[in-house]
């Protein structure tokens, strides 16, 4: 019994220095904007009136704030979606013993590595109406009659912010997938060809129950930084055409240094927390793989 | 021991007549020959004064609204901050900016500033900055393209629809204008807006006067015409536009200049090259006008040293001599802002300005008759910073470019979008 209370405050001896850092990181900043969400300071710096929770009241009457978590939303399934189908692409494809598969491994990765502000530069290069090449390549296969716009109009823009934001991230994705797949026993698959099953039922059988710990990870973490992707969309479109592409994170920066309102950027990010916070507990207690699968 | 006390005092007083009062000077121009240029002044500037010791730190326009109320804030301010007019009514509410309006006049005495330039910084009072250099918007266009479609460069709103509409062909867009919510966006609707007598956002009492039929048929022709333009305008700023006309990609566009670009880029044939007003509304002559930037520096210290030392900078700059090397680190960009200046053979006799000689100077006599929205007729407040950072005339441009609403409906709603932002 002794030696079991020892060991526990050795443990906690070890772990503190961590939590008490990780405790610093996190909640001396939480606490700070918590704060700041309870005064009307605008720019940063200066002083502000106690209003309360007059800041959160107001918050929830926004349709800015409204049309941004839709956004988010949206943002969120859009890239689940692109980013599942093209990292799953990639990482079965690669699985395969094909010439050339190192230098595909390599080659892909590298959209990932590439600076953001080089993609923003390549895409918006080859979307250009005027010059890009991917309008020139869809007139002469005959699916555009003119040059559009992609970033002319709300759906348009956020279609393609999603895929540029795929493009991006599917090969990070496709690796983490890729080994999972490369601990899979090669025995399951050989058995199953055995027994006369196909590639579908292979993947439905064998890779995708087998994969669930991997994708617990990606399906968590990967929605959490899908959330928080500024760059791309502030580099592209600042939010725009017409607000169509500002998600939460703009709409924060946006609220904090350019409406310099800091003490409603606050409460938002504070809002923002929480409801990524209720997002973590939900997705963890529902989808989190148990001890027998 | 007397003689160890002296020895300390000699030391003491040395030290002092040593000392150096260092100076730190934040600006956006980060294009590396303009940051080279600025930084020839600097060591002309610290050899001439080795009491006083000049640092440049090259900041970025897109982050500098955030950065600089930040450094305030954190006290890392530097001295002086090179601006443009809706930026400095923040810094002066936070009592960071100084007020220079004797510097400026003793400036004035000497190198005779135009009034427009200095109205731009001149309110609640006091002058809130020393203007440094003006910009411009003006129509560009190809002479040839004119010739070969066979109509005359634009004077009127009729003109410029026709034009756009005439030289919409084979790939190549009339016009470029921008529809992101950006200031070029805010810039180039503004443009058209003083062109219809719609400059004034405030009236004398604050309040906000924007919408007005004037305003609303700025809105409408642009909206007539933004159909020539690019589709993807809806997300350009100056960079696209200027790449479309060199390009020829576009036929007209509105910008501060293309000399640059189209003397790199284009061929640089300078006698193909025009340049005039932007175009007015119909039977509004008398209006024309445009939209002009004058560049400024602000004074962000009150140690009367740094003051002092910032001061003499500022005024070695705009020295005749100094002055046309200073605003030529991006020629036939900056235009001049004094009388002075507008003579300074430094600033003449620079190779590309000599090229397009007929060019800068239609673009300086545009830039004398600009306004800056928020900044007219002594009508300046506060609260434009939160107008113009939101970039809400873009904004409400959209509603109708994209959203789809009519002029009047988009402006009706821009009004109260910005009654909301300076509440």
């Amino acid at each position: 019994m002794i030696s079991v209370k020892k060991n526990n405050i050795e443990g906690w001896l070890f772990v503190s220095p961590l939590v008490i850092w990780i405790s610093l990181i996190i909640l001396v900043p939480i606490y700070i904007a918590f704060e700041l969400s309870l005064f009307n300071v605008k720019i940063i710096g200066t002083s502000g009136k106690f209003v309360g929770i007059d800041n959160y009241i107001k918050l929830f009457g926004k349709s800015k704030f409204l049309n941004a978590s839709l956004n988010s939303f949206y943002w969120i399934i859009g890239n689940a979606i692109c980013q599942t189908f093209f990292a799953f692409t990639i990482a079965l494809t690669i699985n395969y013993k094909f010439p050339g598969k190192k230098i595909m491994a390599n080659w892909i990765i590298l959209s990932f590595i590439i600076p953001t502000v080089v993609v923003v530069v390549i895409w918006k290069l080859m979307l250009s109406s005027s010059s890009g090449v991917i309008n020139s390549v869809l007139i002469d296969i005959g699916l555009l009659d003119e040059a559009t716009g992609f970033f002319s109009s709300p759906n348009k823009a956020f279609i393609s912010l999603v895929l540029i934001n795929s493009w991006r991230w599917s090969p990070f994705l496709a690796l983490i997938i890729l080994s999972g797949l490369n601990s899979i026993n090669r025995e399951m698959y050989d058995a199953s060809k055995v027994d006369g099953a196909n590639f579908v039922q292979q993947f439905l059988f064998i890779t995708f129950p087998n994969l669930k710990s991997v994708l617990f990870v990606l399906g968590l973490v990967g929605t959490l930084l899908s959330f928080n992707i500024f760059d791309i969309i502030w580099l592209i479109t600042k939010g725009g055409p017409s607000s169509a592409t500002t998600t939460l994170p703009l709409l924060i920066y946006e609220t904090a240094f350019t409406k310099f309102r800091i003490s409603q950027a606050a409460t938002l990010s504070i809002v923002t927390s929480f409801l990524l916070l209720l997002f973590s507990i939900i997705f963890i207690k529902s989808m989190a793989p148990k001890e027998d699968d | 021991m007397n003689k160890i006390l002296l020895f300390f005092i000699t030391i003491l007083f040395s030290l002092n007549a040593y000392a150096v009062t260092n100076v730190t000077f934040w600006h956006m121009e980060g294009v590396p020959h303009r940051v080279d240029r600025i930084q020839t002044l600097i060591d002309e500037f610290n050899s001439a004064n080795p009491d006083i010791n000049v640092t440049q730190e090259v900041q970025n326009w897109g982050e500098i609204y955030a950065k600089a109320p930040a450094s305030v804030a954190a006290g890392t301010a530097p001295e002086i901050l090179v601006g443009i007019p809706d930026f400095t009514p923040i810094l002066a509410d936070m009592g960071a900016a100084q007020p220079v309006e004797d510097f400026v006049a003793e400036l004035d005495s000497k190198y005779g500033f135009y009034q427009k330039a200095l109205d731009q910084y001149t309110y609640n009072g006091h002058t809130w900055a020393v203007p440094l250099w003006n910009m411009g918007l003006s129509l560009w266009y190809r002479k040839s393209d004119f010739e070969a479609a066979g109509i005359e460069p634009p004077k009127t709103w009729s003109d410029l629809k026709k034009a756009a509409k005439a030289l919409t062909k084979d790939g190549v867009y009339g016009i470029g204008l921008p529809g992101n919510k950006q200031l070029y966006t805010d810039q180039t609707i503004y443009s058209f807006m003083v062109n219809s007598g719609a400059e004034e956002i405030y009236n004398s009492d604050g309040t906000l006067r924007f919408d007005n039929p004037q305003t609303v048929a700025a809105y409408d022709v642009y909206k007539e015409l933004y159909q020539y333009s690019a589709p993807d305008a809806a997300n350009w700023t100056w960079g696209e536009a200027e790449a479309c006309f060199a390009s020829k990609g576009c036929a007209m566009i509105l910008q501060f200049t293309v000399i640059s670009t189209y003397d790199s880029q284009a061929g640089g044939d300078a006698s193909d090259l025009g340049v005039i007003q932007i175009p007015h509304a119909n039977g509004k002559a008398h209006r024309a006008g445009t939209v002009s930037y004058v560049n400024s520096a602000m004074i962000m210290t009150a140690d009367e040293a740094k003051m002092e030392a910032s001061k003499k900078f500022l005024s070695f700059l705009m020295e005749p001599g100094n002055y046309g090397r200073f605003i030529n680190m991006e020629p036939g960009l900056f235009l001049p802002i004094t009388e002075a200046g507008s003579k300074d053979s430094t600033y003449w006799d620079d190779p590309v300005v000599v090229k397009y000689k007929s060019q800068v100077e239609t673009m300086l006599d545009n830039s004398t008759r600009g306004s800056l929205f928020g900044f007219t007729n002594g009508n300046t407040f506060t609260s434009i910073s939160s107008i113009s950072a939101q970039n809400l005339l873009a904004q409400t441009l959209q509603l109708t470019l994209i959203d789809g609403k009519s002029a009047k409906d988009a402006v009706s709603e821009g009004m109260e979008i910005m009654t909301e932002a300076i509440e």
